[in-house]
């Protein structure tokens, strides 16, 4: 009976149940759409069909399978993103940084940073594009603002987050601003650091494939806006779809499990 | 030759005199080199955030002997801590001097005479155990091998050898303290400056860390300030208690405290104990 108990509410069976409730909501609808749609794959799809078009090696293009189409635009989209991801990364430590270091760069760059956070990546892209005159090198930086923001936000809230006392004893040692910082503050950010790296992952992965749409070329975004105007079967869409939700919620993951790596003191004992 | 012996006939006494005075400088400064902490009228107001102005402690004038345990006793807002923080060099006094065995408390500070020991233990989360009690001797760029023989002998003295790999959140909060004076302990101060530092344990377990933190005082003979607001704990610790009263903060009584040492827990059921109580809860004012 515990043991059962247990089971009925660990994690992975809580999981399960959500993952299966999702696909049985989904196949509702996909059945309805079926009986009152002459083109169901237009506005939902059962998940067979998905799978089918994903695992079929009927070639979309002349040459290429839909798996491996997908699987080459996201390439190219994932390296920008990634490389956007660690720009933003970077610059957004580097910003908090120098925000905790200096009141005059928090007070003066606070504003702006919410500014950024308020223009959507939509209305962004175009600026972006006109400035560089590159789209490949836009999609990169509108990648690396958005992860800039809650990467440079959170690493700050960890730096305000040490306790008084921690100072204070830095203080009693006669530290210098080199060992407060290597010894106290940036090891006790990690945490707040990782809170932002979990957060912009999966934007960093979403804003790209978003901004893909706006030009042409090689890219998962591309590749969808083609999709949707017909110029290859309409499972090609469903396809980045599924998959780009994946690549979100295993980034998301990922990030979670390189933070246990790194902290091996959150994973001991209990609590 | 009757030069020679007026010559010693008139020297003599004022060699004697010479010798009775130098006697009596070396009184003065053997005096004076007994003294760790001189408080010279200190007082501390803050400007709080409203503009209005916060008498914290008015004129505490007071000496500190080298080794001595010294308890500061009061209600809470009676500015124990304020008076601790002054000493530590964390806050300027408004008005008032203070010398830390001759100089100054940054000097003393720079000099990393104190060791510090809060509430909380304050330990670094990331560190083990015997990391957190490394993490002054890094500061002060002792070598490896040597930082961890010190740290090991520190933990050794608070009694967990054996939690040298542990991560603080292993540890119960009255571990979790004695690693925090360990830690205090480790760049070998004169002074160690104590803020309530066991008034978030049980009961069990502080009387436990009284005892122990007696014995690590009588073999680092450091000077312990010990803030409280517990008056069987300084009773039972400390050599005098300094008795502050709230509004404005001020010392309204130094008491000695002349129970045997080494104490033991049995001691507080002694007449002599009691009796000192209620002393000390009696020399308060406008409580
Ligand atoms: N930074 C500060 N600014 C303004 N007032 C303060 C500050 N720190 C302490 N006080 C005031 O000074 C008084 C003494 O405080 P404190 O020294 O912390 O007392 P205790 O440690 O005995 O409880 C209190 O009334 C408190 O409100
Ligand atoms: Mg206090």
């Amino acid at each position: 009976m515990k043991k059962l108990k247990k089971l009925l509410t660990s994690k992975f069976f809580i999981t399960i149940v959500w993952v299966v409730m999702l696909i049985a909501v989904w196949e509702l609808f996909a059945f309805h759409v079926e009986n009152i749609k002459r083109t169901p794959e237009n506005v939902q799809p059962h998940l067979s069909g998905i799978v089918d078009s994903l695992t079929s090696d009927r070639k979309i293009n002349g040459s290429q399978t839909a798996l491996q189409m997908v699987i080459e635009n996201a390439k190219a989209t994932l390296t920008r993103a990634g490389i956007g991801y660690i720009i933003g990364i970077a610059s957004g430590f580097l910003l908090a940084l120098f925000m905790s270091l200096s009141k005059i760069v928090e007070k003066t760059s606070f504003p702006y940073l919410m500014l950024i956070q308020l223009i959507p990546i939509l209305g962004m892209a175009p600026i972006i594009n006109a400035i560089t005159g590159d789209i490949a090198k836009s999609r990169i930086i509108i990648a690396a603002i958005l992860t800039f923001y809650p990467v440079a936000t959170n690493t700050l809230a960890g730096f305000k987050s040490v306790q008084r006392e921690k100072h204070e004893l830095m203080y009693s040692y006669a530290a210098n601003k080199f060992q407060i910082y290597t010894k106290t503050m940036i090891p006790a950010c990690i945490p707040y650091f990782f809170t932002g790296l979990k957060i912009s992952a999966p934007m960093a992965i979403t804003a790209s494939i978003l901004v893909d749409t706006l030009q042409g070329g090689i890219g998962l975004g591309c590749l969808l806006s083609q999709s949707l105007k017909g110029a290859m079967t309409r499972y090609v869409f469903w396809d980045i779809v599924f998959f780009s939700a994946v690549i979100g919620i295993l980034s998301f993951y990922i990030m979670g499990i390189i933070e246990i790596m790194m902290c091996p003191y959150r994973r001991t004992g209990k609590r | 030759m009757i030069f020679i012996v007026l010559f010693c006939f008139i020297s003599f006494p004022e060699q004697r005199n010479i010798n009775e005075l130098k006697g009596t400088i070396s009184m003065i400064e053997h005096e004076r080199n007994d003294i760790e902490i001189m408080l010279d009228n200190v007082g501390m107001v803050y400007d709080s955030a409203d503009g209005k102005e916060v008498t914290a402690l008015t004129s505490v004038t007071m000496d500190i002997h080298k080794g001595e345990f010294i308890s500061l006793l009061g209600p809470s807002g009676c500015g124990k801590t304020t008076l601790l923080r002054i000493i530590a060099d964390l806050i300027h006094p408004t008005s008032g001097n203070v010398l830390i065995g001759g100089v100054s408390p940054k000097d003393a500070r720079l000099k990393r005479r104190y060791g510090m020991v809060f509430q909380s233990a304050t330990l670094y989360d990331w560190r083990t155990v015997i990391k957190n009690i490394e993490l002054p001797l890094e500061i002060t760029h002792c070598p490896k091998k040597e930082r961890h023989e010190r740290a090991m002998k520190m933990l050794d003295l608070v009694g967990l050898s054996d939690f040298a790999d542990h991560y603080p959140r292993q540890l119960s909060g009255g571990m979790q303290q004695r690693v925090g004076i360990a830690r205090a302990l480790a760049l070998q101060p004169e002074i160690l400056l104590m803020d309530e530092p066991f008034s978030a344990l049980d009961e069990f377990t502080r009387e436990k860390l009284h005892v122990d933190l007696l014995k690590i005082w009588r073999k680092t003979n450091k000077t312990i300030i010990f803030v409280t607001h517990n008056i069987q704990e300084s009773v039972f610790l400390s050599d005098r208690i300094c008795v502050l009263s709230p509004h404005p903060g001020r010392l309204s009584a130094i008491i000695d405290v002349d129970l045997p040492r080494p104490r033991t827990m049995d001691i507080k059921d002694t007449p002599e104990f009691t009796a000192l109580v209620s002393k000390v809860r009696n020399s308060f004012e406008g409580v």
